[in-house]
């Protein structure tokens, strides 16, 4: 056979090969991957080469090594899920950089870091002054991560001692005016729903661009004609604002009547009211 | 008077009492669920409370009284 059909049929052969063996060796990220998964990828990408130009004039003593790389690792990771130990010998483990707001110079050196390479990553990750850094710790793929001091960390709701809104990953129901109908099916609507949907808000289907249920089952569009302003529906700040109505007719009800039994009527109900709008408020208003 | 009032806070407190329901039937969340649930519940009471109400009412002011 012609040398140039050879490295032609090869080619596509370990093209497939490749792809499909790199796929099983997971979905790491080359810059989150350790140095060994490196090295592993670089010498499938080197062998992969050497057997697609013919280089390797033999084709099984490739395929053999090849092989030997893919699964290797493969097993290995299968191992270190079970064993701890073996995981740290494989990984390495990750090493404390600042600990309690004080370097601990001793691990830098053996990581052979410099403080000038510190104070990089340190502010990569925002943290400009020293004194903001409770702890950093370097992993196993060599990023540094940072915990703030308490009082520099950014606010949450928690902090603020505020509920908020749970939220639960939206699913998207129209895509490009097409109706997706599994993730309206794992809602448990249909297609009939939706369409009564998009006729309150006046659109029609093939206008919308993107469509997306939240965890209330509230339809938000986006449609590809944006000089059309669309109102979107707001439905639950409308209900608590009936609500808030609701409840201070309640209270002046009770403070026009005369009748005690009705005034005390009113008050308690008043009250009653007020608290489920407290509880109502984090999932009814943003 | 007072009755029409009453009346008209009793509409739309039943209203949002139904719009309650759609809430709690949509929605995936259980704590959202639970506590739309606990909402049409109380609501319900209060709903009831001035449905008494309105009735007396209605007998003290029959000139208001509506269908």
């Amino acid at each position: 056979m012609k040398e140039w059909l050879i490295i032609l049929f090869r080619s596509i052969g370990l093209f497939f090969g490749v792809l499909i063996s790199i796929r099983l060796m997971g979905k790491k990220q080359i810059a989150r991957m350790t140095p060994f998964h490196f090295v592993s990828y670089g010498v499938i990408a080197v062998l992969a080469a050497l057997i697609s130009t013919n280089l390797i004039k033999n084709l099984g003593f490739g395929l053999l090594a090849l092989s030997v790389w893919v699964l290797l690792p493969i097993i290995l990771d299968y191992v270190s899920m079970k064993s701890k130990w073996l995981h740290d010998v494989l990984n390495g483990k990750e090493t404390l950089l600042v600990k309690n707001g004080k370097i601990m110079e001793e691990n830098l050196k053996q990581l052979r870091i410099t403080g000038e390479e510190l104070m990089r990553e340190l502010r990569s990750k925002n943290a400009f002054l020293m004194s903001d850094v409770e702890f950093a710790m370097m992993e196993n793929t060599g990023e540094v991560n940072v915990l703030l001091k308490s009082e520099r960390r950014p606010i949450t709701p928690h902090d603020l001692g505020k509920k908020v809104s749970p939220q639960m990953a939206p699913q998207t129901v129209i895509m490009d005016g097409n109706i997706l109908d599994e993730p309206l099916g794992n809602l448990g609507l249909n297609r009939g729903w939706l369409m009564e949907q998009l006729e309150v808000m006046g659109v029609s289907k093939d206008n919308v661009f993107i469509g997306q249920v939240d965890a209330y089952g509230d339809l938000y569009v986006d449609l590809f004609d944006d000089s059309l302003q669309q109102p979107q529906v707001q439905v639950k700040e409308l209900l608590y604002a009936t609500l808030q109505k609701c409840q201070a007719d309640l209270v002046s009800y009770g403070m026009e009547t005369e009748d005690n039994k009705a005034k005390k009527m009113y008050e308690s109900n008043g009250e009653r009211l007020n608290e489920l709008l407290q509880k109502l408020e984090p999932f009814l208003l943003k | 008077m007072i009755s029409l009032q009453v009346r008209q806070t009793l509409v739309s407190l039943k209203g949002a009492q139904g719009t309650l329901r759609l809430y709690a039937a949509q929605s995936k969340h259980t704590e959202a669920v639970s506590v739309f649930k606990e909402a049409i519940e109380t609501t319900g009471v209060i709903i009831k409370d001035l449905e008494d109400r309105l009735k007396l009412l209605e007998f003290q002011e029959p000139q208001y009284k509506g269908n």
